[in-house]
C-alpha cells in the first residue's frame, strides 16, 4: 500500500515536472511577455526596461527555478490583462467550474443509470434499441451545438431560462455558490445539461454493457430460479454489482467534465476556469495560461490517484500484489 | 406567430426575472472591462466603460467635437504651455470637490503610464496656478494638446492617497491587486457600484453630475458575453436591453425581429493595405517564374497606384462586410481633427488603367507576393485579404495570403518590421490626423520615435514636411493648409491602399434611444429607456 502510494507520488512529480517545463517554456519563449504586455505602442527603450525588470535576460535554468519556486507557493505573477494576481483570479473561478461539473455529473448519472438499466433489462425491446440509437447521437453532438440549441429553445423561444451567466450567487467563506438561489439554479440547468449530454450517453452505454454481463452470471439465474421478483433481481442484485466500474469511470469523467467545461463555459458565459483560460488565450495573458496548465495537471493527478486508491479498496487482489501498474496515470 | 411568442416570452421574462426598475439599462459587449483604473489601459472597450465614471479634462460631443468638460476653456500661452481653466463646483463621487490639485495629480499619473506615452509623453510638467487653473508644460510645442486631453482622465488625489493607489498598478511586479483596479472615484455621469470583470460592472446615476442629463437612466449594468450567438440570444430573450457588438451575420436577424432595432456609426478605424516604400528588394516577393525578385515593385508609385485601382473597396464593403462599412479615400476619417471632406474621394476602380500602370512600371507580367493578414482583432480580415488577392490576380499580381494570429502579427511588426505587404487597421491616439502623419506616415526612424507605426516604411518628402510642421503650427488656417497638402500627397503617392471604416453596430430593443459615438462609447447620460 505504501509502496503503491510512493510510486504514484513519483509518477505525479514527473508529470508535474514536464507540465511545469511546458508552462514555463510557454511564458518564456512562445508568449514573448514583453510584446504581450507592451503591445504595439512600445518604444525600444520601454522594452529593454521591461526585459530587465522581468529578468528575461537571465539564463533560462535560473528563471525556470524561480518560476517553479514561486508556483509552489501559489504565486503565478500578475495577469497582464486583469492586472490582478493570477492566483486570485483562478481561485475566484474554481467554484463556478466545480459546481457546473458536479451538477453535470449528477445529471449524467441520474439520467444515464436508468436508461442503461432499462436498455439492459429490455434488451430485445425495440424501444431500448431506439434509446441506444439516441445515445449515439448524444455522444456525437458537440456540446457547443447542444448549448446553442438549448439557448435558442429555452431562452429565445420559450423565455424560461437565462441564456448566460451564473445568476445570483451566495458567498460561503471564499466559496461562491449558485445552488442556493432561484436565479442561480435556473442559470445552472442549461450549461449542466449541455455538458452532461455526452456523459449521459456514455454512462448509459456503460451501465447497459455491465448489466448485460452481470445478468448472464449464475447467481442471477439462481435468483430467478428462486422466484425472486425481476425488480428485486435487476435493481438490488444486478445493478449493485455494476456500480463499481460506473463509479470509477464517473470519477475520471469528472476530470473530463472540468476540461470540456471550457467550451460550455464559453457558450454560456459561465464565469469559470475555462472562460478565464479562453480569455487569457485571446489576449496572450501568459501567466494565466501557465497557471491554468499547472492546475489542470494537478487536478487530473489528484483525481487519478483517488480513483486508483478506490480500485485498491474495491479489489483486494490488487492489495495482495502490493501495487498497481500505472494504467490510468496521466 | 414566432415573433409574437418571442415578444410575450421577453415580456414575461422581463417581468419575472428582473424586477424592472423605472430606468435601468442592461447592456452587453464581447469583452469585459479589464480595469477601472483609467490610466492603466488604453483598451477601447475598457475606456468606453470607465468613461462613465471618470471625466476627461476636455470633453467630446456625440460627433466627436471638442467640448468643455472639467476644463471650460483653454488657451495657448506660448512657451510650450497650455492653460486650462477648470469648471467650478464639480465634485467627486465621494462628495469632495475637484480642484486643480486633482487635475495636476491625474496628469502626472497618466503621463507616466506606458499606455499613454504616445499621447502624453511630451508633457514635462503640470502646475496648479490657483484652485481652478492648471498650466500644462510640454517639452515641445503641442497644438493638439486640447484634443489629446479628451483622453486625460481625472481621479481624486485624496482618494488615491488614502487607498494606496498613487502609482499606476505595475504589471511585471509581484504583489497584490491595486485598489484602483476594481474601485473608482471620479466625477463622471455614473458612480461605480461594483466591478467584477468576469460577471458584471454596475453603475448608478451620479445625481450631482455637473452636465445636463438628456437621458433617464438611473442604473446601468454592463455584462461581458463573449460568445456571439449567446449575446444575440440574450438580447432577443430580453435579458439585456442593448448589445454593443452585434455580429455582422446577425444584423439582419435582429433588425427583422419585431421589437428590436439596430444602429450604426463608422468606427474610428481605417482598414488599409500597406506596401513597402523603402526596401530595395521586397520581402517575400518573387517573379512570376518563381525566382526571387531583385527589386521592390511597391516602391514604384505606378505599382502602388495600380494596386489602388485594382482593389475594389466598394465590392469588399458590399460583399465581405455585408454593407457595413464606409469607403475611405484619404488617410483621415470624419471626426478626426484635420479631416478634409472634399479631398475624400477614393481612387476609381479601373482594372485596365491598373494594368497600364503596371506595364509602365515594367511589371507588365506581374509578380508574386505575400500579403500578411492578421486573423483577429478586426472584422472579417481573412475574407478581406482573400478578396483583395483575387482582385489583384486580375492584373497579374499573384498574392499568397499569409494569415497570422494577432500576437504573431504584432511580433512581426514590433520586432521588425519585416513585412512588405500587409493589411492593418489604422486608428489615431488623439483622434487628430496629425497623429497619422507623425506616427504612421512619416519616414520611419524608431530611435527618434518618428513614424513609429509606419510598419511598411512608406516615405514621401511632402508628407515628412507636413509631419514636421504640424506639431509646431498653431495657426488654424496654416494647419488646414498643411493637412490638405499632406493628405493629398499621401493619396497621390498611395501611402496605403485605403479601404473602409468598419461600422460599429449596436442591437437594442425598440424604444431605446442610445446615440453611438465613433469611439464606440455608450454615453449613459444620453440613453433613454422606456419607463
Amino acid at each position: 500500500m505504501i509502496a503503491f502510494l510512493a510510486r504514484r507520488l513519483v509518477h505525479g512529480a514527473l508529470v508535474l515536472l514536464v507540465v511545469s517545463l511546458l508552462a514555463f517554456a510557454l511564458s518564456a519563449f512562445v508568449g514573448d511577455p514583453v510584446a504581450s504586455i507592451l503591445g504595439l505602442n512600445a518604444t525600444p527603450e520601454d522594452r529593454v526596461v521591461l526585459r530587465e525588470r522581468l529578468n528575461l535576460d537571465d539564463p533560462w535554468a535560473s528563471r525556470y527555478l524561480s518560476f517553479v519556486g514561486k508556483a509552489v507557493q501559489g504565486e503565478f505573477g500578475m495577469s497582464y490583462s486583469a492586472q490582478r494576481p493570477v492566483i486570485d483570479l483562478v481561485l475566484e473561478r474554481v467554484p463556478a467550474t466545480l459546481e457546473l461539473a458536479g451538477v453535470a455529473l449528477a445529471f449524467s448519472l441520474l439520467i444515464g443509470l436508468p436508461i442503461g438499466v432499462y436498455a439492459a433489462v429490455f434488451r430485445h425491446n425495440w424501444s431500448s434499441g431506439a434509446v441506444m440509437m439516441l445515445s449515439v447521437i448524444g455522444v456525437s453532438l458537440p456540446s457547443f451545438v447542444v448549448g446553442i440549441l438549448l439557448i435558442f429553445l429555452f431562452s429565445v423561444r420559450l423565455g424560461w431560462l437565462p441564456s448566460f451567466g451564473r445568476g445570483e450567487v451566495v458567498d460561503i467563506g471564499w466559496w461562491t455558490t449558485g445552488l442556493l438561489t432561484v436565479s442561480g439554479l435556473t442559470s445552472l440547468i442549461m450549461p449542466a445539461a449541455a455538458l452532461a449530454v455526452g456523459q449521459v450517453a456514455l454512462i448509459a452505454r456503460l451501465v447497459r454493457a455491465e448489466m448485460l454481463e452481470v445478468l448472464r452470471t449464475d447467481y442471477i439465474r439462481f435468483a430467478r430460479a428462486r422466484g425472486l421478483k425481476p425488480r428485486v433481481i435487476n435493481l438490488s442484485h444486478a445493478l449493485r454489482n455494476t456500480l463499481i466500474p460506473v463509479i470509477t469511470v464517473s470519477g475520471i469523467q469528472l476530470g473530463f467534465l472540468v476540461a470540456f467545461a471550457i467550451v460550455v463555459e464559453a457558450v454560456f458565459q459561465w464565469p469559470g476556469l475555462g472562460l478565464l483560460f479562453l480569455q487569457a488565450l485571446g489576449s496572450t495573458d501568459v501567466p494565466v495560461i501557465s497557471a491554468f496548465l499547472l492546475l489542470a495537471a494537478c487536478f487530473f493527478l489528484v483525481i487519478n490517484t483517488i480513483v486508483d486508491l478506490l480500485y485498491l479498496v474495491a479489489d483486494p487482489r490488487l492489495r495482495v500484489r502490493g501495487g498497481l501498474s500505472s494504467e490510468g496515470a496521466l | 406567430m414566432l415573433k409574437k411568442m418571442l415578444l410575450t416570452a421577453s415580456v414575461a421574462l422581463a417581468l419575472t426575472a428582473s424586477p424592472m426598475q423605472a430606468a435601468e439599462l442592461r447592456y452587453a459587449g464581447t469583452t469585459p472591462a479589464l480595469t477601472m483604473d483609467p490610466h492603466a489601459t488604453n483598451d477601447f472597450v475598457t475606456t468606453a466603460i470607465f468613461r462613465q465614471v471618470y471625466d476627461s479634462v476636455v470633453g467630446l460631443t456625440l460627433d466627436m467635437e471638442l467640448a468643455p468638460a472639467l476644463a471650460t476653456e483653454w488657451e495657448y500661452l506660448g512657451d510650450n504651455t497650455w492653460r486650462f481653466k477648470l469648471r467650478e463646483g464639480v465634485a467627486f463621487h465621494d462628495g469632495t470637490p475637484m480642484t486643480a490639485e486633482d487635475v495636476v495629480f491625474s496628469i502626472m499619473r497618466e503621463k507616466d503610464s506606458r499606455f499613454y506615452t504616445a499621447l502624453f509623453g511630451g508633457i514635462s510638467e503640470a502646475k496648479a496656478v490657483d484652485d481652478l487653473t492648471v498650466d500644462v508644460i510640454s517639452t515641445a510645442p503641442d497644438p493638439i494638446l486640447p484634443r489629446k486631453m479628451t483622453r486625460m482622465f481625472v481621479m481624486s488625489k485624496a482618494w488615491a492617497e488614502a487607498n494606496d493607489s498613487l502609482e499606476i498598478p505595475d504589471l511585471g511586479a509581484e504583489g497584490a491587486e491595486a485598489h484602483s483596479v476594481r474601485n473608482a472615484n471620479g466625477t463622471g455621469p455614473m458612480k461605480l457600484i461594483s466591478h467584477d470583470p468576469s460577471v458584471e460592472t454596475v453603475f448608478e446615476r451620479n445625481e450631482s453630475y455637473w452636465d445636463e442629463w438628456p437621458g433617464n437612466v438611473d442604473k446601468a449594468t454592463y455584462l461581458p458575453i463573449g460568445s456571439a450567438p449567446t449575446r444575440v440570444a440574450a438580447l432577443l430573450s430580453g435579458e439585456v436591453d442593448l448589445i454593443v457588438d452585434l455580429p455582422l451575420q446577425d444584423i439582419e436577424r435582429v433588425s427583422s425581429t419585431a421589437g428590436f432595432k439596430m444602429e450604426q456609426a463608422p468606427q474610428f478605424l481605417l482598414m488599409q493595405l500597406e506596401m513597402d516604400g523603402t526596401r530595395d528588394v521586397a520581402l517575400d516577393t518573387w517573379n512570376k517564374d518563381g525566382t526571387p525578385i531583385e527589386s521592390n515593385p511597391f516602391k514604384d508609385v505606378r505599382v502602388r497606384l495600380a494596386i489602388a485601382h485594382a482593389v475594389d473597396a466598394e465590392l469588399i464593403v458590399d460583399r465581405v462586410m455585408r454593407g457595413n462599412g464606409r469607403i475611405v479615400g484619404i488617410a483621415s476619417v470624419p471626426g478626426f481633427g484635420g479631416y478634409q471632406a472634399d479631398l475624400d474621394e477614393r481612387w476609381p476602380t479601373d482594372v485596365e488603367r491598373a494594368k497600364e500602370l503596371l506595364a509602365e512600371a515594367g511589371y507588365g507580367d506581374g509578380f508574386t507576393t505575400q500579403l500578411n493578414c492578421p486573423l483577429e482583432r478586426y472584422v472579417n480580415t481573412d475574407d478581406i485579404c482573400r478578396a483583395a488577392a483575387s482582385m489583384l490576380a486580375q492584373i497579374g499580381i499573384e498574392v499568397r495570403v499569409n494569415g497570422m494570429v494577432w500576437p504573431e502579427f504584432a511580433r512581426m511588426l514590433v520586432n521588425g518590421p519585416t513585412s512588405s505587404f500587409h493589411l492593418i487597421g489604422n486608428g489615431s491616439n488623439s483622434f487628430d490626423s496629425q497623429d497619422t502623419f507623425t506616427s504612421t506616415m512619416m519616414t520611419r526612424d524608431a530611435d527618434k520615435k518618428e513614424g513609429f507605426f509606419n510598419w511598411a516604411l512608406y516615405s514621401n518628402e511632402i508628407v515628412d514636411k507636413v509631419a514636421r510642421e504640424l506639431p509646431v503650427t498653431f495657426d488654424q488656417e496654416e494647419r488646414t493648409k498643411l493637412y490638405r497638402e499632406g493628405l493629398a500627397a499621401a493619396r497621390d503617392t498611395v501611402s496605403a491602399v485605403y479601404l473602409h471604416q468598419p461600422m460599429i453596430t449596436w442591437g437594442m430593443k425598440d424604444g431605446i434611444t442610445a446615440p453611438i459615438r465613433s469611439d464606440a462609447t455608450l454615453t449613459l447620460q444620453n440613453v433613454v429607456v422606456p419607463e
